[in-house]
């Protein structure tokens, strides 16, 4: 048995748990779940069946802890496992899952397919069968810090360009703030106006905030290929920079995956309770306007739509704030016909869109998407999550649809009233 | 002889195998590793455990079109299988005298045809569906062939022995009742237990999370 | 006692319509003239059916004795008793001698392994349960047709009665869903199963299968239609007499399930008969037909061969799908027994 299949083994011996156990006693292989993937709806290809994701977890609990393959290696006839099962499953786990979890949703029996998922990646993530572009993203992210190599230096630049745009002061490494503010690496490189927005939302509703140069990288390229040792080394440093800064709250940003990585995951990666709460962005503004500290002047009047991130709404639970904050502001707006928590992917979570290879099929899923905004006919998507809008916006691109991607926290700073205190 | 073979020690050993098996595999679930989380919970993980339990009976609407012959035969089956199981008079009678020493009124014997008839029909529907779809045939393991041919012939011995006059048909029927009791806890068909926990898991998952599930 | 009473009642009007005067002062049997035959002639009810008055409440409780069942039980076994296994041995004999003849009717340049869809997941999966099941009925349907001049001769009275008693309630439990899937039948195929212009023609040109013409066709073609009728309809003249005498509770008099009887069974040859044409054609008798019920793929070749008109939309909307592709949502490898330099 090589080394790299005894090690992926070993993760997924060490991932079962009593869950697991019950999902696949569960499974009756009814395909249902088939019918939820975007990967499968829209290639017809039956090998993006999210459950037959699952199949190495599957021969291994088959092999060691079922009772047929328990008599057969009694009897000597088992079926030993070999690289292959590991190695032929990169594609489907890697490029064709995006993490999204409708799966999930939708099984009768009750599986969480996309945490049995989740728990393949890492053997593989530790056997080494990932794909280049999370591989090289993850030793970037350890690193420098970032897994677009996003420096300090950068961070700065964008810190200062936001201070000369806003005309507001950006607090770096304050002690005793109550929120710290991560950002993305998307939103460094593509969408700074997201800091803008932070400075002017948080100046308007009188926050006590800052950023940190010791943990300013929200997006965990660990929990994105999967290793859980790396995700929880990522976390740390969050945890590490908050503790150092004695904030009260850390908030994570319009990131879909950074989400999971801190608020629901981070505490089992690092193997401790923080001492600080963990808030969404989306949960914060929301919490902001219902105290009455967040007011907002004029309206929308273009037809808009929410596309829900993934790991923020329907494995985040953060369905109702973005359109308590949308109300407010919008008076066209419209909701996809498949919506919050049965929305579908943008078809780019889960490191697929750091994944070279992953292009074609990424282009293909997108198609799901396509038909959701075609069918409304709006003017523009609001969302929250930059992966998610850099993902839509070079899909309509691809397809030469001329509709655009807005993030919601700046729509909000833009509609910002006078400040209430 | 044979009639003493499956009235006798075979009856006893596959409703043991049945029993303990069953037990055994849901204590080895129920009893398996499980981790703490450690994260803070937005919702109550015991409510969502509940509610999902019964809520997975319903498919989403998001979905339903797309699965409705699994849905409808699905439930025409299992229905169908429920009823005749528990309410048929034969099945009432057997259960009084051999297993529990108290009966329950059985539903009229029309009842019992058309409850056989859905099951049938349902169970034929399913089967054949798992043979012609990409998907079930690229996931489907001998396993769930094997439980559906199994639970196939124990209806089919059930309905040949209608007539009620040839305890060569019964005893047919009661034999094929003991295979299936025997295969159960080791095949997929412990789903009719194992179901409760998973969903109860996921639905505490969900409901930890505050997530409208 | 009630039949001696009865038939004291019948014979009493005779007795006194043309007893001669009795003079005797002691009991007497009754006289009357041959009291044996004209009795039996009514009770026979050779003339007119004669329905009396009785206590007993119920559908013809009043008939004594039934005229029609004695012609209705050797009608039974003079025909179809005795004619089934000769009409599907016959049958069964035509198709091998074609095969042997005429062989397997193949695709002009053979399989390209390029695939058109024709039918769904639920198209398939309704016509195999309407199979599935009508094979189920076909097979307990003759068991209980052939018991005494096959079965019995056979396997002895013990095992054919006790196999008669499981067909028959096998039969009677799994009929009702052979109706059920019929429906099903017609709402999934019949819009594509009416007749249009073009199928008389290639009906004269004996469908292609005599001879090597070419003959034009749509999505079905004029055989596969009536096929698909003869199913329908027959189909649910033997549901409708099925459910007849399986439900004796409705007030059914003898000649009703007689009636029924019949066109079940003749209903019910018939259909088998020509099934057996229909399998033979759906599998080993045509090339890359059988695919359409399996994967519910078939090849363009053998929509151009079968079903030109069908052919002519498919290509139009683009629907044909290479053969990689096919291979890759089957989980196949690509395959093709085309050796035809140029394809369409």
């Amino acid at each position: 048995m090589s080394e790299r299949l005894e090690a992926g083994l070993n993760v997924l011996r060490a991932e079962m748990d009593k869950k697991v156990m019950s999902f696949f006693s569960s499974c009756v292989r009814c395909g249902i779940c088939a019918e939820s993937c975007l990967f499968y709806t829209e290639t017809n290809d039956p090998r993006y069946t999210p459950i037959y994701k699952t199949e190495p977890m599957r021969k291994l609990w088959k092999n060691e802890y079922s009772f047929w393959g328990k008599l057969k290696s009694t009897l000597g006839i088992s079926e030993p496992m070999t690289e292959a099962d590991l190695s032929d499953w990169e594609e489907l786990v890697y490029d064709g899952c995006s993490m999204c979890g409708r799966c999930s949703m939708v099984c009768p029996v009750g599986v969480d397919i996309s945490m049995v998922i989740f728990k393949v990646k890492h053997a593989l993530a530790v056997a080494g069968f990932s794909p280049e572009g999370l591989v090289g993203a993850t030793k970037r992210a350890v690193e420098i810090g970032s897994p677009m190599g996003i420096t300090m230096k950068a961070v700065l630049a964008t810190i200062k360009h936001a201070e000369e745009n806003t005309g507001l002061k950006i607090p770096l490494d304050v002690e005793g703030a109550d929120y710290l503010a991560l950002l993305s690496s998307n939103e460094i490189a593509l969408y700074p106006e997201y800091l803008e927005a932070l400075a002017k939302i948080f100046d308007h509703a009188g926050v006590s905030w800052t950023l940190s140069s010791a943990a300013y990288e929200a997006t965990n390229s660990g929990l994105q290929i999967g290793n859980k040792a790396i995700a929880g080394q990522l976390v740390q440093r969050v945890v590490d920079g908050a503790e150092k800064l004695k904030v009260k709250n850390v908030i994570s940003p319009e990131c879909g995956h950074a989400y999971t990585a801190l608020r629901w995951e981070g505490p089992n990666f690092v193997g401790k309770a923080y001492s600080f709460r963990v808030v969404h962005i989306l949960e914060l503004l929301d919490e902001l306007q219902a105290q009455g500290k967040l007011k907002t002047t004029g309206m929308e009047t273009d037809r808009l739509t929410f596309h829900d991130p993934c790991s923020i709404v329907r494995r985040g639970g953060i369905q109702a704030q973005p359109r308590n904050l949308l109300g407010p502001i919008t008076n066209n707006f419209v909701e996809m016909t498949d919506h919050g928590s049965m929305n579908w992917c943008c078809g780019g979570g889960g490191g697929v869109s750091s994944n070279e290879r992953a292009e074609g099929l990424k282009h293909t899923a997108f198609n799901r998407k396509k038909s959701q905004i075609e069918e409304i006919k709006v003017d523009a998507v609001v969302t929250a999550c930059s992966n998610c809008r850099m993902v839509m916006e070079e899909g309509l691109e691809h397809n030469e649809i001329d509709i655009p991607l807005l993030g919601l926290t700046e729509l909000i700073a833009e509609h910002l009233a006078d400040k209430p205190h | 002889m044979i009639e003493y073979l499956i009235k006798g020690p075979l009856w006893y050993f596959s409703l043991a195998v049945f029993c303990i098996g069953v037990l055994w595999q849901l204590a080895r679930i129920i009893f398996a590793a499980g981790k703490t989380d450690l994260s803070v919970a937005r919702g109550s993980a015991s409510g969502g455990a509940w509610r999902n339990v019964f809520s997975r009976f319903v498919p989403h609407p998001e979905i339903a079109p797309r699965i409705r012959l699994q849905v409808i035969a699905g439930y025409m089956f299992h229905l169908g299988l429920f009823a005749l199981l528990f309410f048929a008079a034969p099945h009432v009678h057997f259960l009084e005298k051999h297993l529990l020493g108290f009966g329950w009124t059985p539903m009229p014997y029309w009842a019992f045809i058309v409850a056989a008839q859905f099951a049938f029909f349902g169970l034929i529907l399913l089967w054949l569906r798992r043979m012609l779809n990409s998907v079930s045939r690229l996931i489907s393991t001998t396993d769930d062939h094997i439980a559906a041919i199994l639970t196939f012939v124990v209806m089919l011995t059930g309905c040949l022995a209608l007539g009620q006059g040839f305890p060569a048909l019964n005893l047919l029927h009661l034999f094929t009742v003991e295979l299936l009791m025997i295969y159960f806890p080791f095949s997929s068909l412990m789903h009719a237990f194992t179901f409760i926990p998973s969903r109860a898991f996921t639905g505490a998952w969900f409901g930890r999370r505050g997530i409208d599930a | 006692m009630p039949v001696v009473l009865m038939i004291a009642l019948l014979v009493l009007p005779v007795a006194n319509a043309s007893a001669p005067q009795q003079q005797k002062d002691y009991p007497q049997g009754v006289s009357s003239i041959s009291p044996g035959s004209d009795l039996w002639r009514e009770v026979r009810q050779r003339d007119l059916p004669i329905s009396g008055i009785t206590q007993v409440q119920g559908v013809e409780s009043g008939v004594l004795i039934n005229a029609e069942g004695d012609r209705w039980a050797r009608f039974r076994i003079e025909n179809p008793v005795r004619y089934a296994p000769f009409v599907l041995l016959v049958v069964v004999a035509i198709l091998v001698l074609f095969y042997a003849l005429r062989g397997k009717v193949g695709i002009e340049g053979g399989l390209s392994g390029r695939m058109v869809k024709r039918f769904t997941d639920y198209e398939r999966v309704v016509h195999w349960t309407l199979a599935l099941v009508f094979l189920y009925l076909a097979l307990t349907g003759l068991i209980l047709l052939l018991g005494r001049t096959l079965l019995i001769p056979l396997f002895g009275h013990q095992v054919f009665s006790l196999l008669a008693s499981a067909s028959k309630e096998s039969h009677n439990l799994i009929g009702p869903i052979f109706l059920v899937s019929l429906i099903m039948m017609v709402f999934s195929f019949a819009r594509r199963n009416i007749y249009e212009k073009g199928d008389l023609t290639w009906l004269l040109k004996g469908g292609g299968f005599i001879g090597k013409s070419h003959v034009s066709g749509g999505f079905f073609n004029m055989g596969e239609k009536s096929w698909y009728w003869m199913v329908i309809l027959i189909g649910l003249a033997i549901s409708i007499s099925g459910l007849i005498l399986v439900s004796p509770n409705f007030g059914q008099g003898r000649v009703i399930m007689a009636i029924s009887h019949v066109v079940h069974v003749f209903g019910a040859i018939i259909l088998i008969a020509v099934s057996l044409g229909h399998m033979y054609m759906g599998s080993i008798g045509t090339e890359g037909s059988i695919e359409a019920m399996k994967s519910g793929y078939v090849d363009i070749n053998w929509v151009e061969a079968h079903h030109d008109r069908w052919a002519r939309q498919v290509k139009e909307n683009d629907e044909v799908l290479s053969a990689e592709e096919f291979a890759r949502q089957h989980g196949r490898k690509p395959e093709s027994t085309d050796n035809a330099a140029g394809q369409s």
